[in-house]
């Protein structure tokens, strides 16, 4: 967890297929209430760009990318 | 539905009617012959899996607003108002249908039911009841599109990170660049998908090869063409179009993905480069001894399935076996042939609707799991990853007791440096 952020729900979407962890995140963000945070941890190269457009697309907010060598966690809190 | 919404709708609709789609529309002679084709039919047996009876829900809608030529015009089937509980038989038939275009070799007038279910789902477009995550999934791609100086910089640092990767399949020498990006020049343009496992194992063929490539900042994947979305369509595969033009390569390989392969072979328009699926690459590699294969890497017995997209709806049948052949001496072809071969069954945007259709996908594709094990095969592998998740899924549910694998890992891991 990031030390500033108060995380309310963990998703796991290492090595998932293509579109899944856009699809679960999707999904996941609306089981949390607006303002609250999810920590979404991928695998995926491609997520550093294809994240930050999907929170443009779907009106939400990356408060923090924490990319580590193998993986990269997001912090996105739910705005709409 | 009020008679705003409609006219906008039947506009969209008569959008669609070009010639093809008249023929398509007014020429179905309810001759029967389509009826077992369709896997979603043949693996739960109700009539309205029919590829003819997909095609009358939205024919019937044709005939009460758009005026048939009439000249095989069918007797029979009746005029429909275009109203809400149409446009809910029009989403059950579009959304369990997975353009697979089976039904199309064994319809005597080559009807199109992907054609024809491209008017369906542009009508659930036109009426905000499509999937929403589909459209989430093509936007998001549009967005990458406009903003690609934003998401560049991570991008960068995720493809520096997987670099060793690359290098654990096949040693470089020192100062070259494993993953080689925005290459102005290069001769190959890849694109892959957003997982390591769609760039790792094909940047380490690249380099045996000794290919001059550069990695693509774009996701080959279209989903306006699952959607249906004709305008999202181009503006995602313009991206790519773009990219290809200002660094002036030869050849743009598209990855395991067969909507991605499909829609740029057939949609891009004549362009300054070629255009080729990544198995077609690595067959061509092999055949001229830029690369070797270690065949006794896997012992076990193969099968391959064809990726509709790719073999029936793209041509490319005989290189997924020469690759196969150099690979494994127990290479099982599954049976119908290729052309007939079954469908996954996740194609057509329903792998990405996630986990709310899975009962569906599975249930319909009892057929495939079926063609798959009377090969006796222990490994099934396949060149597309819409493909490979939906077989993943039919292995588990129906205790298949195979390895699924993709070709273009196979290849990797066989590599003889
Ligand atoms: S295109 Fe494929 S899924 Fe659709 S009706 Fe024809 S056989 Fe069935
Ligand atoms: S095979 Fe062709 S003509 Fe015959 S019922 Fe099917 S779509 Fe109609």
């Amino acid at each position: 967890m990031s030390e500033d952020i108060k995380v309310d729900k963990v998703m796991d979407l290492k090595g998932m297929p293509c579109p899944m962890p856009i699809v679960k995140v999707s999904k996941g963000i609306k089981d949390v209430e607006v303002g609250q945070v999810i920590e979404a941890i991928t695998t995926d190269p491609g997520a550093l760009a294809d994240f930050p457009a999907w929170a443009k697309t779907s009106g939400n907010e990356i408060l923090k990318t924490d990319q580590q060598e193998d993986l990269i966690k997001f912090y996105i809190e739910r705005k709409a | 539905m009020d008679q705003k919404t409609r006219d906008e709708l039947l506009k969209l609709f008569q959008g669609k009617l070009n010639e093809a789609m008249k023929f398509y529309l007014e020429t179905c002679t309810r001759c029967g012959v389509c009826t077992e084709a369709c896997h979603v039919y043949a693996s739960m047996g109700q009539i309205k899996y029919i590829a003819a009876y997909r095609h009358e829900i939205v024919r019937r809608i044709y005939k009460k607003y758009f005026k048939g030529r009439g000249k095989i015009w069918p007797s029979v089937g009746e005029a429909r108002e275009l109203s809400e509980m149409a446009l809910e038989e029009l989403y059950e038939a579009a959304y369990s249908c997975t353009g697979c275009r089976r039904c199309m070799v064994y319809c005597p007038f080559g009807i199109d039911t992907q054609m024809i279910m491209s008017i369906a789902k542009l009508l659930l477009i036109g009426a905000h009841t499509e999937p929403e995550i589909l459209t989430l999934l093509a936007d998001t791609s549009v967005e990458k599109g406009k903003s690609l100086e934003l998401f560049k910089e991570g991008f960068l640092t995720g493809i520096k990170n997987l670099e060793k990767e690359v290098v654990k399949k096949w040693k470089i020498e020192a100062g070259e660049t494993a993953i080689p990006v925005d290459v102005d020049g290069a001769d190959l343009l890849y694109v892959a998908l957003a997982g390591a496992h769609s760039i790792v194992p094909a940047a380490a063929i690249f380099n045996a090869a000794g290919e001059n490539w550069t990695l693509s900042f774009f996701e080959a994947v279209n989903f306006g063409a699952f959607v249906g979305d004709p305008t999202k369509t181009k503006l995602i595969l313009d991206r790519i179009v773009k990219e290809a033009k200002r660094l002036k390569v030869k050849e743009v390989c598209i990855c395991e993905c067969g909507t991605a392969f499909r829609v740029m072979k057939q949609l891009s328009g004549k362009q300054p480069f070629e255009v080729s699926s990544i198995t077609e690459v690595h067959s061509r590699y092999l055949r001229e001894g830029r690369i070797k294969v270690d065949k006794s890497k896997f012992k076990e017995p193969i099968t391959y399935h064809d990726p509709c997209q790719i073999a029936r709806n793209g041509g490319v049948i005989d290189e997924p076996r020469y690759i196969l052949n150099r690979l494994s001496d127990d290479f099982r072809e599954m049976s119908p042939e290729p052309k007939y071969n079954w469908c996954c069954g996740g194609g057509g945007g329903l792998v990405a609707l996630g986990e709310d259709n899975l009962d569906f996908r599975m249930k319909s594709a009892k057929v495939k799991a079926d063609q798959v094990q009377e090969t006796g095969a222990k490994i099934l592998t396949t060149a597309c990853e819409n493909c490979h998740t939906q077989l993943s899924d039919l292995n588990s549910h129906y205790e298949m007791g195979v390895e699924v694998k993709f070709l273009s890992s196979m290849v990797a891991d066989a590599l003889m440096q």
